[in-house]
C-alpha cells in the first residue's frame, strides 16, 4: 500500500471556529451542549431535548458574508473547515486542482433548506417555492460548495452512514489515493442542526432528555487534507500523523438499532490496530465513539477491555460537542493535532459506533 | 496539470483482481424486475404517466415515471410497516440481483459481502407527510416517526439486515450521480481485497421535494422528457431500483457464476463550476470521461455505446454531446449514444445503477435501447441518438454517463466478459 500523510486538519465546533479554538475549549473542560428553548411551548416538550449548536457564527475570514448569505449553514461550516485545513497544510491549490478531490459525509446537511422549501410548497404553492433554495436541498451541497469555492476539481464524494460517516470517506479516500485518482484529498464531514428535525427526534426519544440517556444532535464541520505520501513530500509539506488503518466491521441489524455486541466492536477495533501493525500498548490516546447511548456506550467499554490490559488515555468529546458526522470527523482532526503536537503519543485510535450496526475504527500514527 | 496525470497514468493496483458482474436486479416504470424492465426498454415504452403520489395539479409539470406497483419487499408485515418506499424497491431489486447471482449466501462469508448504494430520497415522501401536517395542524397532529426513514443510508442497512452482510457498507449521496459513484466505489473494495462480492447500485424514489425543486428551477417538460429533441423543455423525474452483484472475477470462474459482463472502471470528477449548470464547453465532462477511460484501460476506439446522461434540459445535452466529442474524437460520431431518461425519467439518486443494468443488458445481449420520441435533429446535439426504434450493435464496451447537480459528474465503463 501507498503511504498516506495528513498534512492539515481543522475543524468548526459548537466550542470553537477553529481546530485550535476547539482545543483548548475542550481542554478546559467546556461543553457546547445547550438547551433548546423553542416553541412549542415546554409544557407540549415534556422531553426538552439539548443540543451542541455553533452560536453567532461568522464565515469571515474564510468566506465574505456576502458569498455566506446565500448558502446553507452545513455548506458554510464546510467551506470554512476545507480552507483551513487547506492552509493548515500550505497547500496552494493553483495548479494542482485537478488532483485534489473531496469527501465528506453528512448526516443532515440540506435539513435547513430543505424544511424551508417543503414549507413553500405547502403554504405559498409550487410556483413560490424558491429555485435558488432548492440545490441546497441536496448532501452533496457542501462538498459541491466548497469545490466551487476552493476550485477543487477531482473526485468529489458525500458519504451519509450514521454518525461514522466520516471514517468511511477516509477509507474510501484511501482507496482513491491508492489507485492515483487524486494526490491529496480532504476527508471529514459537515452538519447542520435544524429545529424540526430536533422537535421530531425529541418526540420519538431518539435524542438525550431530561427523562432518559441518549445522545444530543451536533453541528460543524471538520477536515482532514490526506495526501499521498511521496506527493506530499515532493511538495514539501509537513507530515502532522498518517493515517495507518481504517476499518469497517458492521452487523447485520435494522437501521435505527443502537444496540452493539461487544464482540462485533472488538473486531473492529482488532482490525484496526493489525491493519496499523500497532500493539494496543502502543496506542497513547482513544476517541471513543461513546456519546451517551447505554447500549453502545457499554458495548463498547467492554470492547477495550478485551483489547487493552491497561486501557490508554481516552477522550469522549461527543459528550461536549454532541453526535452527528461532524464529530467523527471533530475526532480525526483532533487525533491528527495530537500526533502533531505530541509524538510520543504514538497512535490514536478513534471508534465510530453509529446506529444500524455501522462500526468504524481508524488507527493515526505519528508521521 | 493535465499532461503531468497523463504522463503519470494510474498506480499499479495492489491485487490483480478484476470485477465481474455476476447478478442484476431492477425495479422501474418499466415493470418489477431487470427481464421486464429491459424488454420496455428494447421496445420503447415509456414508462411515463401522471402523478399519483401526491397532488400535483398545481405543478407545472404533472407528470412522473412511477413504480406502478410496489414489489414484495420479502419481509414480515412487521418489517414492512417500516420500511419506506425506496427501501421496499431497493429490497425487491437486491432480492432478484441476489437470485440471479446463484449465490449460495448459507455457504458464503458473509464478511466477505459488502453494500453500496446511491440513495437521497429515502423515506422523504414519509416525512413530507409529517412537515405538511405540522404546518397544517400543529405538532400534536404530526407523527414523529414518519422522519425515522429520512437518512438515505437506510436501505443499504436494510439489505445488509435481511442477507445477514457483514461486509463493508456504504451510502453515495452525490444526487444524480450517486449510484454511478456507489459502483466505483463497490468496485475498489474487491479491487482492493476488503471484499469478494459487493450488492452495488441503487434505489430513489418520488418525492414532492424532488418534483417540485426541479419544477421551480424550470428544468422539467410539461409534457413527456425528449432527450437529444431540438424540442426538448426539460427532464421528467422518475424512480427506480437498479442493483448490480459485482464479485472477483477470479471466484467468479472458480464458482461457476454466469458472468454477464466486466465491470472496467470509472472516473470521477467536479466541474467546480455552478451549483446547477453545467460547464457549457463540455471540457469538464470530457474530463471525467478521460479518467473513466483511464481506469478502464480503454481508448476511444475501444468504446461501441454510450449509455448518456441526457436529462433533456435544454442545456445538459449539448454540453455531454460537447463532453463526448472532445472526449472520444471522431468516435462520438460513429457510435449509438443513447438516452434511456426518456422511458424511464430521470430516477435521480438511482439514475446511475438503473441505467447501469440497461448498460449491461445492452453488452450481454447486443442490442442498444433507444432514444424515444425523438423527432427534431439539434445540431448541437448530432449525435446517433439510436431514434426511436432500437439497434442490434455488438457492443465489446460501454460507457455509462451520469453528470448531478454541484458539478459532480461520474463515468463507469463496461465491457463483454
Amino acid at each position: 500500500m501507498r503511504g498516506i500523510v495528513v498534512t492539515g486538519a481543522s475543524a468548526v465546533t459548537p466550542l470553537g471556529r477553529d481546530l485550535a479554538a476547539t482545543r483548548a475549549a475542550l481542554a478546559e473542560g467546556l461543553s457546547g451542549v445547550a438547551p433548546v428553548d423553542a416553541e412549542p411551548s415546554s409544557a407540549e416538550r415534556p422531553e426538552r431535548s439539548p443540543a451542541a449548536r455553533i452560536v453567532s457564527f461568522t464565515t469571515e475570514p474564510e468566506l465574505p458574508k456576502m458569498k455566506a448569505r446565500r448558502l446553507d449553514r452545513a455548506s458554510q461550516y464546510a467551506v470554512v473547515a476545507a480552507k483551513q485545513a487547506l492552509a493548515d497544510a500550505r497547500y496552494a491549490m493553483a495548479g494542482r486542482e485537478e488532483r485534489t478531490g473531496i469527501l465528506l459525509g453528512t448526516g443532515s446537511a440540506g435539513a435547513g433548506p430543505l424544511v424551508e422549501f417543503e414549507r413553500q410548497m405547502a403554504l405559498e404553492g409550487p410556483d413560490a417555492a424558491s429555485p435558488f433554495l432548492f440545490p441546497y436541498t441536496v448532501s452533496n451541497a457542501p462538498a459541491s460548495v466548497a469545490a466551487i469555492e476552493l476550485q477543487i476539481r477531482g473526485p468529489n464524494v458525500t458519504i451519509t452512514q450514521k454518525d461514522p460517516a466520516a471514517l468511511n470517506a477516509l477509507l474510501y479516500a484511501r482507496l482513491m489515493l491508492e489507485r492515483g485518482r487524486a494526490d491529496a484529498l480532504l476527508v471529514g464531514a459537515s452538519d447542520e442542526w435544524n429545529l424540526d428535525y430536533h422537535l421530531a427526534y425529541e418526540r420519538i426519544h431518539a435524542t438525550r432528555s431530561r427523562k432518559r440517556a441518549g445522545f444530543v444532535l451536533g453541528e460543524g464541520a471538520a477536515c482532514l487534507l490526506v495526501e499521498d505520501e511521496d506527493a506530499a513530500r515532493a511538495r514539501g509539506a509537513v507530515f502532522r500523523a498518517r493515517v495507518a488503518s481504517v476499518v469497517m466491521r458492521p452487523a447485520a441489524v435494522s437501521p435505527q438499532v443502537r444496540r452493539a455486541d461487544p464482540e462485533r466492536l472488538a473486531a473492529a477495533i482488532r482490525a484496526a490496530l493489525d491493519e496499523a501493525g500497532v500493539e494496543p500498548a502502543a496506542v497513547g490516546l482513544v476517541h471513543l465513539s461513546r456519546n451517551g447511548v447505554p447500549e453502545t456506550d457499554e458495548a463498547e467499554a467492554r470492547a477495550l477491555e478485551q483489547i487493552f490490559p491497561r486501557l490508554p488515555r481516552t477522550a469522549a468529546v461527543k459528550e461536549a460537542l454532541g453526535e452527528n458526522p461532524c464529530a467523527g470527523a471533530t475526532q480525526m482532526a483532533l487525533a491528527v493535532a495530537e500526533l502533531s503536537e505530541r509524538p510520543e503519543t504514538g497512535a490514536v485510535l478513534v471508534n465510530a459506533f453509529g446506529a444500524g450496526g455501522n462500526f468504524l475504527s481508524a488507527v493515526f500514527s505519528r508521521p | 496539470m493535465r499532461e503531468r496525470v497523463a504522463d503519470r497514468g494510474l498506480a499499479p493496483p495492489v491485487t490483480d483482481r478484476r470485477v465481474v458482474v455476476t447478478g442484476l436486479g431492477a425495479v422501474s416504470s418499466l415493470g418489477n424486475d431487470a427481464k421486464t424492465t429491459w424488454e420496455g426498454l428494447v421496445a420503447g415504452r415509456s414508462g411515463i404517466g401522471p402523478i399519483t403520489l401526491f397532488d400535483a395539479s398545481a405543478f407545472r409539470t404533472k407528470l412522473a415515471a412511477e413504480v406502478k406497483s410496489l414489489p414484495d419487499p420479502g419481509v414480515s408485515p412487521a418489517v414492512r410497516r417500516r420500511l419506506s418506499r425506496t427501501d421496499v424497491i431497493g429490497l425487491a431489486a437486491a432480492a432478484e440481483a441476489l437470485a440471479d447471482s446463484g449465490l449460495d449466501l448459507q455457504r458464503e462469508n458473509p464478511e466477505r459481502i459488502g453494500v453500496v448504494l446511491g440513495a437521497g430520497v429515502s423515506g422523504l415522501l414519509d416525512s413530507e407527510r409529517y412537515f405538511r401536517t405540522l404546518l397544517a395542524e400543529g405538532p400534536r397532529a404530526a407523527r414523529p416517526t414518519l422522519v425515522r426513514n429520512h437518512p438515505p443510508d437506510q436501505t443499504t442497512d436494510r439489505i445488509a439486515e435481511r442477507w445477514g452482510l457483514l461486509g463493508p457498507r456504504s451510502t453515495i449521496t452525490t444526487a444524480c450521480s450517486s449510484s454511478a459513484t456507489s459502483l466505483g466505489y463497490a468496485a475498489d473494495l474487491i479491487r482492493y481485497g476488503l471484499c469478494d462480492v459487493v450488492v452495488a447500485g441503487g434505489a430513489d424514489t418520488l418525492a414532492r421535494l424532488t418534483h417540485g425543486g426541479f419544477n421551480a428551477l424550470r428544468a422539467t417538460d410539461p409534457d413527456p422528457c425528449r432527450p437529444f429533441d431540438r424540442e426538448r423543455k426539460g427532464m421528467t423525474v422518475g424512480e427506480a431500483a437498479g442493483i448490480l452483484v459485482f464479485e472477483d472475477e477470479e471466484r467468479a470462474r472458480r464458482r461457476g457464476a454466469r458472468i454477464r459482463v466486466r465491470f472496467l472502471g470509472y472516473g470521477v470528477t467536479c466541474d467546480a463550476h455552478h451549483m446547477t449548470q453545467p460547464e457549457p464547453g463540455g471540457e469538464a465532462g470530457a474530463r471525467t470521461i478521460r479518467a473513466c477511460l483511464r481506469d478502464a484501460g480503454l481508448n476511444p476506439e475501444h468504446v461501441d455505446y454510450v449509455n448518456a446522461h441526457a436529462t433533456a434540459t435544454p442545456q445538459n445535452d449539448p454540453a455531454e454531446t460537447a463532453a463526448l466529442k472532445r472526449a472520444l474524437g471522431g468516435r462520438a460520431k460513429e457510435i449509438p449514444v443513447s438516452a434511456v431518461k426518456s422511458m424511464l425519467g430521470h430516477c435521480l439518486c438511482s439514475a446511475g445503477a438503473i441505467e447501469a443494468v440497461a448498460t449491461v443488458l445492452t453488452i450481454a445481449t447486443g442490442v442498444v435501447p433507444p432514444t424515444i420520441r425523438y423527432e427534431h435533429p439539434d445540431p448541437e446535439c448530432d449525435l446517433d441518438v439510436v431514434p426511436n426504434v432500437a439497434r442490434e450493435v455488438r457492443v465489446r464496451a460501454a460507457l455509462s454517463n451520469s453528470f448531478a447537480f454541484g458539478g459532480n459528474s461520474t463515468v463507469v465503463a463496461f465491457g463483454a466478459a
